[in-house]
């Protein structure tokens, strides 16, 4: 880890605190302002603990091991004011380890924005946000880490996977909002420019992390156009991204490379009060190229799908079912031309997961939720896990998690 | 189970539970809930989807420019569910999971949630700019009813 990468949180609380300071002093709450501004301060956090065991393969820890990993846990808290009506300051920190380090529970901003909504009517709403804000990505990235908004311990891998997490994040930068209400439905905008986090487990996925230099973010884009209907009933969403970043290097033959990133999301929701059925399907281009060194430079298009079942059987009790795919090269979807080029077993290019999930909602801030996994394949396993990548086909996930949350 | 089994397996699976479950409509029943507001907000009357809007805590600011105060009892009393259902259109889960998201994606707020419907009258007649929910027998003139049309 570099040194620049250390201590995120020191440079990003800087920055949030600078613009707290600039954006602060323009908005002082006025005598008459209906809303006394500490009224509007809200603290909100979460805490979760997972156990992880399977049988064969390695998930966020020695999971194979002994009585299993408790190496996945999730802590964070968040702060928000409306200084002004029209004002929401947010922020919030995020303490997580998947397997890995221990120092990987360091603090980091999740996200830290000013968000200005510039104007409102009775059917319409246009708003900025500024800061490091979350990418609206498929249903569920923007609150990806907190248990109490997924559907069960694990989101679908097969598009929320967490070998490369930090490319899709936040972003610090600048986003537009819009929200129009019509009577066949609501719809729902979000775009934004600015620059991603991009995480040691970026190079590691792409196999730079043993090369000489790091990868920097360059300016990427996001957006997501959401239609809803009957009140959330039927949602749609389709998101788009292009992720940019540069290889540093102090060697030329390294200097240079870039990194694009171009994932599409079409997201589907049919919600009802005792079941509903979610299906997400994701093509995500990926390529690095201007490397010097040939065979670094690759261009290749994976696919992701899932289809889920939920369903409220009693008002604190849900189950779930979902099967998962992941393609990582949409020319080679097998893995077996892969296989044929020496660079590892076929199967660590796909992933078929079959997932079985119970949760209880056993106070309002208190979840309880165990899952099943049959999983065929290891393409979203993380190699932090698996390094001497000695994997095996077919393997078994079970998993405990308990969540409390304020 | 075999690998190329589990896409039909599936698929069919889901589509028979889907079938099963397949929703039964709900006629319009003439609901005793009524909207309340403190007396300081303008508005003469909203419509559903504005409502809707204003609890899923997504309208922040009344069409004259006043901040929102949205108060709510706990999903698990049993008004707070007829007034999700009956007046807004949505289920309790469908609300907690849009504040959640808010709040956690640094994109909004909670509502502001009181444990009894008196509490609830104090805090909207107590609180420029509020507005919450009644039961038609709690109503008392220290609030204002918002028709919804």
């Amino acid at each position: 880890m570099s040194v620049s990468m250390s201590c995120p949180w020191n440079r990003a609380s800087t920055s949030l605190l600078t613009l707290l300071l600039m954006v602060g002093p323009m908005y002082p709450a006025s005598a008459n302002d209906s809303l006394d501004t500490l009224d509007t301060l809200q603290v909100h956090g979460f805490l979760s603990q997972a156990l992880v065991i399977t049988d064969e393969n390695n998930f966020f820890g020695p999971s194979s091991q002994d009585g299993g990993s408790l190496q996945f846990t999730e802590i964070g808290a968040n702060v928000s004011l409306r200084p002004h009506r029209n004002v929401l300051l947010a922020a919030q920190v995020l303490s997580r380890r998947a397997g890995g380090e221990l120092s990987d529970m360091r603090p980091k901003l999740d996200h830290g924005v000013v968000d200005y909504q510039a104007f409102a009517d009775s059917t319409t709403r246009l708003g900025t946000q500024i800061g490091r804000f979350k990418n609206p990505f498929g249903f569920y990235n923007q609150t990806r880490d907190i248990a109490f908004t997924r559907p069960s311990i694990l989101l679908p891998q097969s598009i929320y996977f967490d070998r490369t997490r930090s490319l899709g994040l936040a972003a610090d930068g600048m986003a537009i909002y819009g929200e129009k209400r019509l009577p066949v439905g609501t719809f729902r905008a979000q775009i934004g420019a600015g620059k991603p986090q991009v995480g040691d487990d970026v190079a590691r996925a792409l196999m730079l992390d043993s090369r000489p230099g790091e990868l920097d973010s360059d300016t990427s884009f996001i957006g997501q156009l959401l239609y809803e209907h009957g009140g959330g009933r039927f949602t749609a969403a389709l998101s788009a991204a292009d992720v940019n970043a540069t290889f540093q290097s102090h060697q030329a033959a390294w200097d240079g490379g870039k990194l694009r990133f171009q994932p599409w999301i079409l997201s589907l929701q049919y919600d009802e009060e005792r079941w509903s059925l979610t299906a997400e399907y994701a093509l995500r281009h990926i390529s690095l190229s201007d490397f010097a060194l040939p065979g670094v430079n690759f261009d290749t298009t994976g696919e992701s799908w899932y289809l889920q079942y939920t369903r409220r059987f009693h008002r604190d009790w849900q189950w779930l079912l979902r099967y998962d795919v992941l393609v990582n090269d949409r020319d080679d979807r097998s893995g077996r031309r892969f296989e044929a080029s020496g660079a590892g077993p076929a199967h660590s290019r796909f992933a078929r997961d079959l997932t079985l999930g119970l949760r209880w909602y056993v106070h309002p801030r208190l979840l309880l939720a165990t899952e099943y996994h049959y999983v065929e394949g290891t393409g979203w396993l993380p190699s932090q896990d698996n390094p001497d990548s000695d994997t095996q086909k077919y393997w078994n996930m079970l998993l405990f998690q308990a969540s409390w949350r304020f | 189970m075999t690998a190329r089994g589990h896409p039909w397996t599936v698929f069919a699976i889901l589509v028979s539970v889907w079938l099963v479950t397949l929703p039964r409509l709900a006629g319009a029943s003439e609901s005793d809930l009524l909207l309340v507001v403190h007396p300081s907000v303008q508005t003469p009357s909203i419509s559903r989807d504005t409502a809707r809007a204003i609890f899923a805590m997504r309208q922040r600011t009344w069409p004259n420019g006043q901040a929102i105060h949205v108060v709510v009892l706990p999903n698990r009393y049993p008004m707070h569910e007829r007034f999700t259902k009956e007046l807004l259109g949505v289920y309790p889960h469908q609300l907690q999971l849009s504040w959640d998201r808010l709040v956690f994606s640094g994109t909004g707020q909670a509502p502001e949630q009181v444990e009894t419907p008196d509490d609830m009258l104090e805090r909207i007649a107590t609180t420029p700019g509020a507005v919450g929910y009644i039961e038609r027998g709690y109503l008392d003139e220290r609030v204002h009813v918002l028709p919804m049309e």
